[in-house]
């Protein structure tokens, strides 16, 4: 991994446990440059993994990564942490997939556990139109060789035994589609794990630095932003840096990074809530996402229960939560699991979400030369963190829109070719 | 075996002439009514009541309430009970949890051994390689290790919970004096008064105080009781505010229900929950035997046990002075007091199971088994953060404090500031007073601006200014830390060296380190350790506290039963006023979205043919249904379908399908004009809601000048369809007042008339199955008369009832599509093969770009019949077709049955558009991996496509 890197192991922690020894930073606290070959907005994962990989991959290191506030503050820091790859488009499976490979070696890649674990994800179909939908997903899956299938009741319950599979329920459980590799992550770590490696090999991470314009010459709107131009730099809360690339990976604030740069963008921006319990013993083995129940549930090692839904149907950038979305949340679970009626939530929050019109992203060049979008990712950019930062960085250095990107690209809305992931994006995450 | 317990208390709150029997780990147990479960354990002598989650060290009492970090315990099948607050009742199962096997023989203790290397985020630093052993082997170790109660799978206590609605003008957070004085002065100035405490009786601190605070407490009680103003709601926390001051209150002392959530809409919401005592960080001080002072005057006072024999107390406040005076009278033996506002310091203490010697900062050592503290307080602000506000660090009082707060929040009580009981209570009586204002004002506006508005008595009562005295802010020294590391975060083992070693590893803001090390991330969500961690925080980056912020407070404000949440499930399933009889007659349900509804009574293949041969009868009600009326109905259709409906006559009815901004197909159904500015409107089943929302939101915001009215009738009205060629035989012998001749009653008509006596049935001639057929649609009142009748009548012509997969049956060897089945969310026009419908001249239609760019393309699927080569194979719907031997996907199949009119396999499919042209050859892989071949069809339509049958 390191240029000037401090690597982590069990030796490590024997010897600083023993020597009672510090550990040196995670990252550094870099002097802002006046200017960078690269600058992505956006310390969230999204941005530091472009960041990585255009280092390690393309020797490109002269790059800031700006963030308004902590690193993995936004959605990065307030997710789910669901990671999987049973995608409905062959688009979708091949792009997710490579995410998945990379999450895989990624903690000796970056040497830095972030707490992979596969452990088998189960999305249930309460309906015979949704067990249609999973066989649909099913033998998508199988052809393009991705572990995925559809399971009768008796087997959910052999895999889940919390759940109530009876037939009498309000929404019973007809079946569901099994994806063992899906699982979750440790999601700070992965923002962190990112972060160290980028920082070592040169990339400065600029903290509580807000990008307040982007800079551009030459096109057809007001200050020369807009199609036909071209980006010069950024202005800060901390002062203006220039540079010939900016990409923005702001995710839910991301159509007003872009409207900086004259690129409008086919998002709406809604909050999604999320909520944990109370520790209990450990009992669910799986990752449950239910969609017409909008729910999905997992527990954590520390034996929480994390809840998910889907976005709130009205969009807006605040982020306070409501008291309805625990009530349907808590309804809908039990629905699921009535035995553990007596758990406690413990903790609601909410983070924004922009959503595009086919829950695809929007990735790659735009009609302002050097200006690039890493955004639109809705309710499921944490697992395609990692290759959309490979193939970002690939797209920056080549010059040259990486193919795994090709059908997201932002021409897709004006040229009427959206992608068809709604069906299973949806609650999915 | 009560050895601990004193005699009789002023304050009690125990009945000592009952006796309460449970058990604890097995053993039997006595205490007394009032007692809390860790009180009668307590007076017991038992001193360990958990192990701690990582290191799993001994623990025993520490604060004595609600938020004790160590009286998590299990009682029957209720996980993470509060042993500090609950109380005790007869026959409770207690036991401890984060055992293993047992709390006196703890096997977690092992990781005490290697503690030294479990430092904070150690698991981010190991356990890297091999990859498959994380989860394998490690992880599932770690699992075992997850703290917390146990899940016991009988329970079903889900929908036994119910929840209430309230609408008091004020609604007090805190039961203590300046609450109760709140409650008072509201009350008086006309406001109706919720007032909630948490505890099971009203009085906060005063409870546990001397005998003039009892003599107060006593006057505020029988005040508040004698106030019919005032409804008490005790035992039940205030645990959320949203916006509007939409309140959640978490009540357990209901007769019914174990937990019920009340959802209050409170005009003014008045915080005053006191303040929480915070603990002091220095090494051992998770020892039992370490405990606040709050916890001791508790325990002394409320439920007469002695907490220890010999006690060392470290006071900055008169808390501890007070508590050294309780000791006192409970026969504690003072060991010595040192005064932190004078240096004397602890650094350590001794022991395992209890406290053995203090170790005190002027190097002396002390022999005692209770240590004491009184170091300071916490703001238990996280309402007022709900509310918005973000609370200010003020270094001279050394805690926090309101800073802004929305009109309708007003905050009270130690929260705010410092004083006597009397200026305690003034400042409640005025912070009641000002609450009630406000609220009243805004009661009058609502009953003077609300449609049914009755008129307020009295002028709109005038604007009060906030005039309140504020509560002194008295000094106090910012007591965090003795020279030695110590625990912050009991619930998670985080000691202030591990958010030290945090801190220089870079993560050092307050959310990277609470993040990092997980501390506040426990069950009480940082109430005893979040200012601890922010002051560790503000030392290691040698700045001020103020510096360095808080975490922000999210709801709940203490954690909520899932049962309470949830409630009862008011998620009805609906059922068409036929639905009864349908199941009194053998139908096999369906729960198809809303709806049960019969999938068939018998032999789905013999009710299809009964259909094809003679009449069938299908109940098609959750159909959806919306009434159109107003002279500008026509535009909505123009806008909302693909197709024209300007033209459409009186007595006609036409099919339409719609798209959304994307061009995508999202439903359809036929619309009649049963009079000049009156039509119905059918939409799918599943679409029924959507649609009605769609069209409101076309009338509502953007089209708001248009004249229509819309009104769903989808359940008012029970739909039939009557199918199969004697249909019209049959309602020939029913139907009064139309002319049912092929002539006088053409296909896509509408007529309305009379069905076996009932008027105002609208019939139309339509037909989703190929035959002959009448959908009629009937008041629902008289629906079941009108089916039996036309069953009863048509028994000679073989009518007979089909259920819905007789219908996809016979839907699909029409080749019918269903939006969703055989189109999907990519599906655009041309797809469905809508070519001939839409029309893309004009003026406005929903989608209509998107329409105009998809018709020219050429690479969109197209839906196709398509027939298995072998004819006893019925492929399973979503199946792959392929290209060849390889995985290339070219399309799937969206819907297949087995026809028993042809005796053969029949499919529609969606394809690339290479394999569209009637005759291809495809290959279609099966579930099971097989491959097969199919051939491509002319027409969606495998029987009858020139619909000759329908027409007659
Ligand atoms: C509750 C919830 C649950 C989710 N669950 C899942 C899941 O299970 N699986 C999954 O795959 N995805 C999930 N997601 C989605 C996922 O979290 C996001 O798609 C992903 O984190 C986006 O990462 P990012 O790096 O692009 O953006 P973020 O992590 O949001 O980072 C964007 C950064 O931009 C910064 N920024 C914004 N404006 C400016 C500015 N003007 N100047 C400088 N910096 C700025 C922000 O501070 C922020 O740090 C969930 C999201 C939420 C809210």
């Amino acid at each position: 991994m390191s240029r000037h890197g401090y690597r982590y192991s069990a030796g490590k922690l024997l010897k600083h446990g023993v020597t009672r020894g510090d550990w040196p930073r995670m990252w550094s606290k870099p002097e802002r440059r006046d200017s960078y070959d690269v600058v992505i907005v956006g310390g969230g994962l999204h941005g530091l993994a472009t960041a990585y990989y255009l280092a390690k991959n393309h020797g490109i290191t002269n790059v800031a990564v700006v963030d308004k506030g902590y690193l993995g503050g936004g959605g990065s820091g307030r997710n789910t942490a669901i990671v999987r790859s049973n995608y409905l488009t062959p688009e979708g499976v091949a792009f997710y997939d490579r995410s998945l490979q990379l999450y895989n070696t990624m903690a000796s890649d970056l040497n830095l556990n972030v707490m992979l674990s596969r452990r088998g994800h189960l999305t249930l179909a309460h309906t015979d139109s949704a067990l249609r939908t999973m066989t649909w997903r099913a033998e998508v899956n199988k052809l393009l060789d991705i572990d995925s299938s559809v399971i009768d009741p008796e087997e959910v319950k052999r895999l889940t035994p919390s759940l109530d599979v009876s037939s009498d329920t309000r929404y019973p459980i007809l079946g569901a589609l099994y994806h063992p590799p899906g699982g979750i992550v440790r999601h700070d770590a992965v923002v962190w794990g990112y972060a160290r490696a980028a920082d070592h090999l040169g990339v400065h991470l600029l903290q509580d630095t807000e990008v307040l314009d982007i800079s551009c010459s030459g096109g057809d709107g007001p200050d020369g932003k807009g199609p036909g131009g071209r980006v010069t730099g950024v202005r800060t809360s901390r002062g203006d840096i220039s540079a010939p690339v900016v990409v923005n990976c702001t995710a839910g604030w991301a159509s007003l990074i872009s409207n900086m740069a004259g690129v409008p963008l086919a998002i709406t921006t809604h909050p999604l809530q999320a909520a944990v319990t109370e520790p209990c013993k450990v009992f669910l083995p799986t990752v449950v996402v239910s969609g017409s129940l909008h729910v999905y549930v997992s527990q954590t090692d520390r034996g929480e229960l994390v809840f998910g839904a889907s976005v709130d149907p009205i969009g807006t950038y605040r982020v306070n939560g409501t008291l309805e979305f625990t009530e349907e949340l808590a309804g809908h679970v039990l629905e699921l699991m009535p035995g553990i009626s007596k758990m406690r939530l413990m903790r609601q929050w909410s983070g924004l979400c922009d959503m595009t019109p086919d829950y695809s992203p929007i990735m790659g060049f735009t009609a302002v030369d050097g200006y690039l979008v890493d955004v639109g990712w809705g309710t499921y950019g944490f697992k395609a963190g990692p290759v959309a930062g490979e193939t970002m960085a690939e797209t920056i250095a080549t010059g040259r829109t990486a193919d795994l990107i090709a059908s997201f690209g932002i021409e897709r809305f004006t040229e009427g070719d959206l992608v068809g992931e709604k069906g299973a994006a949806a609650v999915g995450h | 075996m009560s050895p601990r317990r004193i005699p009789s208390r002023p304050g009690e709150l125990i009945d000592r002439s009952t006796t309460v029997s449970f058990t604890w780990n097995g053993r039997a147990f006595t205490g007394h009514q009032g007692d809390t479960i860790a009180s009668a354990l307590a007076a017991a002598g038992v001193e360990i009541f958990s192990r701690s989650m990582k290191y799993h060290r001994r623990r025993g009492i520490f604060s004595a309430n609600h938020w004790d970090p160590n009286l998590s315990v299990q009682v029957g099948d209720e996980p993470n009970v509060r042993a500090g607050s609950r109380r005790l009742l007869e026959g409770m199962q207690v036991s401890a949890q984060n055992v293993w096997p047992s709390l006196r023989f703890d096997l977690g203790t092992a990781n005490q051994l290697v503690g030294r290397f479990l430092s904070a985020g150690f698991y981010y630093k190991t356990f890297m390689r091999p990859q498959f052993l994380w989860h394998s082997l490690y992880q599932r170790i770690l699992r075992k290790f997850a703290p917390g109660g146990r899940i016991h799978w009988n329970t079903s206590t889900h929908g036994a919970y119910d929840k209430r609605y309230a609408h008091p003008d004020v609604l007090i957070a805190g039961g203590g004096p300046a609450g109760m004085a709140a409650a008072l002065s509201a009350a008086e100035a006309g406001a109706t008064v919720m007032l909630v405490e948490q505890e099971p009786e009203l009085g906060g601190h005063l409870r546990w105080g001397a005998n003039d605070d009892l003599e107060v407490l006593a006057d505020l009680r029988s005040a508040v009781e004698a106030s019919p103003g005032i409804e008490v709601l005790v035992d039940s926390t205030v645990s959320g505010r949203y916006d509007h001051n939409w309140i959640a209150i978490n009540q357990r002392s209901h007769p019914l229900a174990p937990e019920r959530l009340i959802k209050a809409r409170a005009g003014s919401l008045v915080v005053a929950p006191g303040l929480i005592e915070r603990p002091y960080v220095f090494a051992g001080n998770d020892t039992p035997g370490v405990m606040l002072a709050g916890a001791v005057r508790r325990l002394t006072n409320l439920w007469a046990v002695r907490p220890g024999d010999r006690a060392v107390v470290l006071t900055a406040s008169s808390e501890g002075d007070s508590a050294v005076a309780d000791l006192e009278s409970a026969g504690v033996e003072i060991v010595e007091v040192l005064d932190a506002r004078s240096g004397a310091d602890i650094v350590k203490v001794d022991g395992r199971g209890r406290v053995r010697k203090v170790h005190l900062g002027d190097g002396r050592t002390l022999a005692a088994d209770l240590v004491v503290t009184a170091t300071g307080w916490t703001a238990p602000t996280s309402l007022l953060n709900m509310a918005g506000d973000r609370p200010v660090y003020d270094p001279v009082a050394a805690r926090y404090f309101p800073h802004a707060l929305p009109d309708n929040v007003l905050a009270t009580g130690g929260i705010t500031g410092d004083g006597s009981i009397a200026e305690l209570l003034a400042h409640g009586r005025e912070t009641g007073e000002l609450a009630a204002a406000r609220a009243l004002r805004i009661r009058h506006d609502v009953l003077t601006t609300t449609a049914r508005s009755t008129s307020p008595k009295g002028p709109r009562p005038e604007t009060v200014p906030d005039d309140r005295i504020p509560l002194r802010r008295v000094p106090h020294p910012e007591c965090y830390r003795s020279s030695t590391h110590g625990l912050v975060d009991f619930s998670e083992d985080i000691s202030s060296k591990d958010l030290m070693q945090a801190a220089s590893e870079g993560f050092d803001s307050i959310e990277l380190m609470k993040r990092y090390t997980t501390v506040t991330m426990g069950p009480s969500q940082g109430k005893l350790e979040t200012v601890n961690a922010a002051s560790v925080l503000a030392e290691a980056r040698q700045v001020d506290m103020a510096d360095v912020g808080t975490t922000v407070w999210r709801p709940p404000f203490s954690p909520i039963s899932l049962g309470a949440l949830a409630g009862r499930i008011f998620e009805p399933v609906r059922r068409s006023a036929l639905q009864d009889w349908h199941e009194a007659n053998g139908a096999v349900n369906l729960l198809a979205g809303q709806w049960v509804r019969p999938d068939r009574y018998g032999d789905p293949m013999a009710e299809a043919l009964n259909v094809r041969n003679n009449v069938g009868l299908i109940d098609v009600t959750p159909l959806g249904k919306l009434d159109l009326r107003g002279p500008d109905v026509p535009k909505l259709l123009e806008l909302v379908y693909v197709n024209r409906w300007q033209k459409l006559k009186v007595g006609r009815v036409r099919y339409g399908a719609m798209v959304g901004e994307d061009g995508v197909v999202s439903d359809d159904g036929v619309t009649g004009r049963l009079a000049k500015d009156h039509y119905l409107m059918t939409t799918t089943s599943s679409g029924a809601g959507a649609v009605w929302e769609m069209l409101e939101d076309w009338l509502q915001t953007y089209r708001s000048d248009w004249e229509v009215h819309v009104t769903p009738v989808t359940g008012g009205l029970t739909s039939i369809n009557v199918a199969g060629p004697r249909s019209r035989d049959l309602l020939e012998r029913l139907v009064g007042g139309v002319d049912l001749s092929a002539d006088a009653f053409p296909y896509f008509s509408v007529r309305t008339g009379t069905v076996a006596g009932v008027a105002d049935c609208i019939i139309w001639r339509i037909g989703f199955t190929g035959e002959l057929s009448y959908e009629l649609h009937v008041p629902s009142g008289h629906a079941l008369h009108v089916w039996e009748s036309l069953l009863a009548t048509g028994s000679d012509l073989g009518a007979a009832p089909f259920g819905v997969e007789a219908q996809r049956i016979l839907r699909l060897e029409k080749g019918h599509y269903i939006v969703g089945q055989d189109t999907d969310g990519l599906s655009k026009a041309p797809t469905a093969g809508l070519a001939g419908l839409v029309k893309l001249d004009k003026e406005d239609t929903v989608g209509l770009p998107e329409l105009r760019a998809a018709f020219d393309r050429t690479d969109l699927p197209v839906l196709v019949g398509l027939q298995p080569d072998d004819p006893t194979v019925v492929p399973e719907e979503a199946c792959q077709i392929v290209a060849g031997d390889s995985n290339e996907i070219l399309g799937r199949v969206t819907s297949s049955r087995m026809s028993p009119t042809l005796g053969r396999s029949i499919c529609l499919a969606q394809v690339d558009p290479k394999l569209a042209a009637a005759g291809t050859s495809v290959t279609v892989k099966l579930v099971d991996g097989s491959r097969i071949t199919a051939t491509v069809q002319e027409h969606h339509a495998h029987l009858d496509p020139e619909g000759e049958r329908q027409r007659v």
